[in-house]
């Protein structure tokens, strides 16, 4: 084994000239990802001084294309998303009706919710507890581009740039518009070129989808709406269009585009939220209308070269961070456009490492678009194509929104996670008063038998105001705070774990006083006591109202556990640390039930709920926790019992729950499980059944011919992929702990994150890592284990070291 | 009326059937000197002029107008007497000038008068001493011969209508004499039980075991002919128009007709509707110049057609018949109706889909719409000479040349060595469709010819891709500039395969190898086993096939999941047809099965053809 240590990163493979543009990306000031979760002024963007495009051939890397445009009735499988953390949109690219349908992640109705229905659950209405809706529909109509007109028609998305590229030909005249959400600028925009002599006349139509009135200016070219939301949350759109030929000008609500050989549309908008639950969760000092028209008139005065460049060194920053090889896919695979290529990838059941790869980088795409300086993504994130998502897009806090951020740290966005936390924080007041005030109410079947409460929990489901919908969720706590602590243990920030230490503690707080002192019976015949969580139930299936349950007692031993480290490594609370251990180690932990072999979910030999339910709640030990391990920390019964549990819920449920079910095969490192959920993820959906739509957004069929979109198997599956290649625990790394025969041959992957405050880079060759670096980003010491080989690397943070010949 | 009381739940059609017990008005007849009909004029050099001037033999698709669409339909001012009330003399004429004016020039010859001239706007019949059809009095005030003589002064030819059968209301009480046929009366023509015959059970069949049956078919001919007819639509007609059985065994009426016709000595084409059985294929050619093959396209609603009411069904419908059609008669796919979006209720892009279909098809090319009311898009449809000549060229009728799923590829080898191709998505979202040319025997390149956008596009390699919108299309002439597809071919009886289930050899005349293998149902599979080629790839596969319905059949290579295709009908239990599918095969050995999945009915297999290379 070499060890080569070297105080600056080496270069990764996968990525291009990255150094050079983190020092662009730097000046530009987007390196910065944590923002207010906010509609606000910002500062004039600093523009590239050179172009930061990608040459022809290193874009075509991590980009995925299509033959066809979508319509306005199938955006939801066919829109191309854009966004830039805060708006989001879906794109029809439909060359005569370009459509996009807006939102901003605040754009929510609904409001506290703070009075529990008799039965004991929170209203779950649009109107009470809100649902997520659009800011608005911009339509580009071109009536002389009539799709049955056209020739050649191509669409891409550059996931590294993030841009969508629209080209077509007529009669000769090869058009193109480029669509990008720009975070510098905070606007939309659609840029429209030619080439061959052609040119452009139609009608561009902002409008909003509450019942807004659309007016234009014809002076400066703007259409732009203000209104406010029945709950009283201001906000508003405006739009430009500038042409450096033919004739722009406004007509009605409506702006009109005469032989206009180019074309740039500008978009923003916005809400007057505010991420402050003492002003209610408004900025009443904030004008979205004045402000949406600013930002598309500051950013009109720069060309639309000038925009994507800015836009373009923003991204690529980011997108660069991480890299991924799974080997070379065939020549006939890459003739095929993204989805006749899933369509293949199923009936052929030939291994498409690009497309898998691009899979995974389509994620990473998607939480860059949707998790940059505002809420957090929830079920649908920021890609709406109208105001009634199923669940209200909302925040699912029993595995949802969960796994919408495994991905952040593991695939190098660990920028995209501040909106998780920065959200959890901002409600941290509200959920801490209604705990206090409603979770003790005789209507809720939940409530602590001894009469107490402290510290905070939450709702199965979440808005941004603080309100809860469906039923109250006691372990919900325990489950957000093992992504907020998770975060700190791949970034090693101590300032991050001080911010949200106030979170963990409510929450350990509120289990204290909730756990029940009971006897058991071991199998040995002797009995103990332990702490168990009062009545609950295990998501969503089984009893409603059950002592101990497996998910609940391994949720709060592994919050307990986290706290315990926070409090030493912050150097507070540590008397009450140390108390918290104590009542860790008398936590009761599931066993394994003698009629099934399982893993008990519930304190019950039985099986109480559905063989193969969707949810893996009592496998939680498994992943994302690690307490059950295939190795000999985990008693044999215990590992088998997990293993036999994972077996029986089968292979076979859709997006969020094939996600886990490979994120736990892969820990127990059976990797063609793990792969066949992975490909099962990828099966073309048709007439709304599992799988993936075109667009590649997860579907999942809620009833025959119904297929939702949910988005978090499109971070889950990716993460599920990461974790076939590098498992991590703070102070253990294991390359390769199940790669599948498809991606054995020869293959990279860098920038991975690694529990403990590490990044690495790895590549191998027939199944076998051939080289590794890690790179220390606050880490200081750990084991590597590839193949046989076991190995321990003391960096200093900035640090890296190279292996080589491991196994 | 028509297919409006077949199974489909639509529409008020029923009119027919309501009639009143009166006694039957007899009205003298003058009858008409027979006019013969001014030879066809107009049709410029260029235009696919109708080969047929004599009104014999059906040398090409009939076209025209017809006024059903527009009676049927419940579309704001078009029937304001009542149902179907805008068949009138006024309404015939008018939309007789604007043919001529704005559609005769590129072939639309014939103006055809649908059900209900002989009723009134309730819909109560008429008829002569004779027990003929008498022409509504109000409807068409001075007789049906001075229409045709309109027509004919504008340069068309006139159409007109009948149910098949001895109507109801014409017996009498079974004492109307027969015109032309001492000592017959109407009760001689028919069975003693009157037993009832066509789609409405609006008549009683006739018994030309007498011939007073063939003598009253005579006698509305005769009729026909004296007006000056050039087109006659029998309705009704079965086995078809949603009957079968004996009662409804027509096929002696439509002899009987085209005998009649004959003895006239005026040339009629004889057009059959609706529905006709498949398994008389045979008659109809023999007897008729076309045929209906399908229910209405009319949706009885507020607009002429919906997409989803039946438009769309010809997909469908239309392959079992392609081997049917030719000069001397066609396969009906009913009414065009195209002409104006508002009126037609459908997009641009399924008016485009609509008229490209039935050019393929080589349907009869009539349209229904108000023809003074076309909108420009309805004009560049119905008046693209290009597409018309599809229609009206010596081609075969287009097949698909892929599964008809959702994304289809229809095509046909035009004499001169250059392909016909349909691009078609039937789905309600946009898609891509591909044609390779594999599919069409040939690789390398080719060049194509966009004739709705009347523009060369020119050179493809291997395939063209298009996108398509939900329901949308696209016509293409491909002159192939490469070299002929080598292809290996594997027989489905071959021994080296594997059969499953019940799947069997079984023989089959029009088979490769004269074998075929055929009860692929429920879970019954066909593999082929040693499917050998050099480089791994995903190819275009060419399966033979037989299957009188359509059938969906898993094909599947190697370890894949496969795809489950629906493979068009080829008509019947003993004609082949083939369509092509895209697998990914390794090099060396592959397998390539065919699985009729649990409960699932596939098609018989006859052979594969793989390319020798990529």
């Amino acid at each position: 084994m070499d060890i080569q240590p070297g105080a600056t990163p080496a270069d990764r493979p996968g990525t291009t000239g990255r150094r050079g543009f983190l020092a662009l990306a730097a000046a530009t000031g987007a390196a910065a990802l944590c923002g207010l979760p906010a509609f606000t002024a910002s500062a004039a963007p600093l523009r590239p001084a050179r172009s930061p495009l990608l040459p022809a051939a290193d874009a075509a890397k991590n980009q995925l294309w299509w033959q066809a445009p979508g319509s306005a009735g199938s955006m939801i499988g066919q829109g191309l998303p854009v966004g830039n953390g805060r708006l989001g949109a879906l794109a029809s690219n439909d060359p005569a009706a370009e459509l996009l349908t807006v939102t901003d992640a605040t754009l929510w109705t609904g409001g506290a919710n703070d009075t529990l229905q008799d039965d004991g659950q929170f209203p779950y209405g649009r109107d009470d507890f809100g649902s997520l809706t659009l800011l608005a529909q911009l339509t580009v109509a071109i009536p002389g581009h009539d799709l049955g007109g056209v020739d050649g028609y191509r669409r891409v998305l550059d996931m590294a740039q993030g841009v969508v590229t629209t080209t077509y030909d007529i009669a000769g005249v090869t058009y193109q518009r480029q669509l990008f959400a720009s975070r510098p600028d905070d606007v939309i925009v659609l840029a429209f070129s030619q080439r061959g002599g052609g040119s452009y006349t139609g009608t561009v139509s902002l409008a909003g989808t509450h019942g807004e009135t659309t007016a234009a200016d014809p002076a400066s070219r703007t259409a732009s709406f203000a209104a406010a939301l029945g709950n009283g949350l201001r906000y508003g759109a405006a739009v430009t269009v500038s042409s450096s030929t033919g004739k722009v000008a406004a007509d009605g609500g409506s702006l009109t585009f005469t032989g206009c050989r180019d074309l740039t549309v500008v978009l923003s908008g916005g809400t007057d939220y505010a991420p402050d639950a003492s002003a209610g969760f408004r900025d009443p000092s904030a004008d979205p209308h004045a402000l949406a028209l600013t930002k598309v008139r500051a950013a009109a005065r720069h060309s639309a070269t000038t925009l994507l460049d800015t836009h373009v060194a923003d991204f690529r920053a980011v997108f660069e961070q991480f890299g991924l090889n799974l080997g070379t896919s065939s020549a006939a695979q890459r003739e095929l456009d993204t989805w006749q290529r899933v369509q293949a990838r199923w009936r052929d059941g030939v291994p498409d490492p690009e497309l898998e790869a691009g899979y995974l980088q389509y994620g990473r795409y998607l939480m860059i678009s949707g998790s940059r300086g505002s809420l957090p993504m929830g079920l649908q994130s920021v890609w709406l194509d109208g105001n009634d998502p199923d669940w209200m897009g909302d925040y699912h806090t029993d595995i949802n929104i969960q796994m919408n951020y495994w991905l952040a740290d593991r695939a190098a966005l660990s920028g995209c996670f501040d909106a998780f936390a920065d959200y959890c924080l901002a409600q941290l007041p509200s959920w801490t008063d209604t705990t206090r005030r409603l979770f003790e109410s005789p209507a809720n079947r939940y409530r602590n038998s001894g009469g107490k409460v402290a510290g905070w929990t939450v709702a199965i489901s979440t808005n941004p105001y603080g309100g809860g919908g469906w039923w109250w969720h006691p372990a919900g706590n325990a489950w957000l705070c093992h992504n907020l602590y998770e975060h700190y243990e791949f970034t090693q920030d101590r300032d991050y774990l001080a911010k949200v230490y106030p979170l963990l503690k409510g929450a350990v707080q509120f289990w204290e006083a909730r756990l029940l002192t009971t006897t058991v019976t071991d199998a040995s015949g002797a009995s103990r006591e332990v702490l168990v969580a009062d009545s609950d139930w295990s998501p969503e299936q089984g009893p409603l109202d059950a002592k101990g349950i497996t998910y609940a007692q391994e949720l709060v031993w592994n919050l307990f556990g986290h706290y315990r480290t926070a409090t030493q490594v912050l150097g507070t609370d540590t008397g009450y640390g140390a108390a918290v251990e104590a009542l860790r180690d008398r936590l009761y932990l599931p066993v394994v039930s003698p009629t099934t072999g399982w893993l008990e979910e519930w304190m019950s030999p039985d099986n109480l709920g559905e063989t193969t339910h969707r949810h893996l709640s009592p496998l939680f030990g498994l992943f994302p926790g690690d307490r059950i391990r295939p190795d000999d920390s985990t008693p044999k019964d215990v590992l088998a019992g997990a293993t036999a549990l994972l077996t029986a819920r089968g292979m076979n449920s859709f997006g969020w729950a094939n996600a886990w079910r490979s994120l736990c095969w892969a820990r127990l490192k059976d990797a063609e499980k793990a792969y066949q959920l992975v490909v099962t993820n990828l099966r073309p959906s048709a007439g709304g059944s599992n799988g993936s739509a075109m667009n590649l957004f997860d579907i999942y069929q809620v009833e025959q011919g119904r297929g939702i979109f949910q988005i978090d198997a499109n971070f889950g599956t990716p993460a599920a992929v990461l974790e076939m290649l590098v498992y991590s625990r703070p102070g253990h790394v294991e390359l390769l702990p199940a790669l599948p025969a498809a991606w054995a041959a020869a293959g990279s992957v860098s920038g991975v994150g690694i529990r403990g405050g590490f990044v690495a880079d790895l590549s191998w060759r027939d199944g076998k890592v051939t080289e590794a670096t890690l790179r220390s980003v606050g880490g200081r010491s750990t084991t590597v284990v590839a193949g046989g080989a076991v190995r321990t690397v003391d960096l200093r943070p900035g640090e890296s070291v190279t292996l080589r010949h491991l196994g | 009326m028509r297919s409006s009381s077949s199974p489909a739940p639509r529409g008020t059609a029923r009119g027919l059937m309501r009639r009143s017990v009166r006694a039957l008005l007899v009205l003298a007849v003058t009858a008409g000197v027979a006019v013969a009909a001014p030879a066809a004029t107009g049709a410029g050099a260029a235009a696919p002029a109708p080969a047929d001037p004599a009104g014999a033999g059906a040398a090409t698709p009939y076209m025209g107008w017809s006024s059903w669409s527009m009676q049927s339909s419940q579309y704001p001012g078009l029937n304001p007497d009542g149902s179907y009330s805008y068949l009138t003399e006024a309404n015939v004429l008018k939309q007789t000038d604007a043919l001529a004016a704005k559609l005769k020039d590129f072939g639309y010859t014939y103006v055809n008068i649908d059900a209900g001239w002989w009723m009134d706007n309730s819909w109560t019949p008429g008829y002569d001493q004779y027990g003929r059809q008498r022409p509504d009095p109000v409807r068409f005030p001075h007789g049906m011969k001075p229409v045709a003589d309109h027509i004919h002064a504008k340069g068309l030819k006139a159409g007109i209508y009948l149910p098949v059968g001895l109507e109801k209301g014409a017996y009498g009480d079974g004492k109307v004499p027969i015109l032309g046929a001492p000592g017959c009366t109407t009760a001689d023509a028919v069975y003693p039980d009157l037993r009832t015959t066509n789609g409405w059970d609006s008549a009683y069949k006739l018994d030309f075991g007498s011939p007073c049956a063939q003598a009253y078919v005579d006698s509305q001919a005769q009729a026909f002919a004296d007006w000056g007819y050039d087109f006659l639509k029998l309705d009704g007609v079965g086995p078809g128009s949603s009957r079968s059985g004996d009662n409804y065994d027509n096929v002696p009426d439509v002899a009987a007709w085209q005998k009649a016709i004959a003895a006239t000595g005026r040339p009629i084409h004889l057009e059959l509707s609706w529905s006709l059985d498949i398994g008389h294929a045979a008659d109809w050619q023999r007897y008729s110049d076309g045929w209906r093959i399908d229910t209405d396209v009319e949706c009885y609603c507020n607009t002429l057609v919906t997409w989803e009411n039946s438009v769309n069904d010809r997909w469908n419908d239309a392959p079992a018949w392609s081997g049917k059609a030719g000069p001397g008669g066609w396969n009906d796919l009913d009414a065009v109706d195209v002409g104006n979006g508002a009126m037609d209720g459908l997009t641009q892009a399924e008016r485009q889909s609509y008229m490209t279909l039935w050019a393929i098809n080589k349907s009869p090319l009539f349209t229904g719409d108000d023809i003074t009311s076309l909108d420009s898009y309805g004009v560049s449809l119905l008046t693209n000479r290009e597409v018309i000549a599809v229609d009206q060229n010596t081609s075969p009728v287009a097949r698909p040349v892929t599964p008809v799923g959702d994304q289809q590829v229809w095509a046909t080898a035009n004499p001169d060595g250059s392909y016909t191709v349909a691009l078609f998505n039937l789905a309600g979202a946009p898609a891509s469709v591909t044609a390779d040319w594999a599919a069409l025997g040939f690789t390398g390149n080719a060049s194509v010819r966009d004739l709705w956008n009347k523009r060369d596009l020119g050179p493809y390699r291997d395939r063209i891709t298009e996108a398509l919108p939900a329901h949308g299309s696209r016509l293409f002439t491909v002159r192939p500039n490469g070299r002929t597809l080598a292809t290996t071919g594997y027989e489905a009886e071959s021994a080296a395969n594997t059969l499953g289930g019940n799947a069997a050899v079984a023989g089959c005349d029009t088979c490769s190898g004269g074998k075929k293998v055929g009860n692929l149902y429920d879970g019954g599979t066909l593999r082929f086993n040693g499917v050998t080629v050099k480089k791994a790839g995903i190819y275009t596969v060419k399966v033979r096939y037989v299957s009188g319905d359509p059938r969906s059949v898993t094909v599947s290579s190697d370890g894949g999941n496969g795809t489950s295709l629906p493979f068009p009908s080829t008509g019947d239990w003993s004609t082949t047809a083939t369509v092509s599918v895209r697998l990914a095969l390794k090099a060396g050995a592959n397998t390539v099965t065919f699985d009729s999945g649990a409960g699932g009915y596939a098609p018989d297999i006859d052979r594969i053809d793989v390319p020798t290379s990529l």
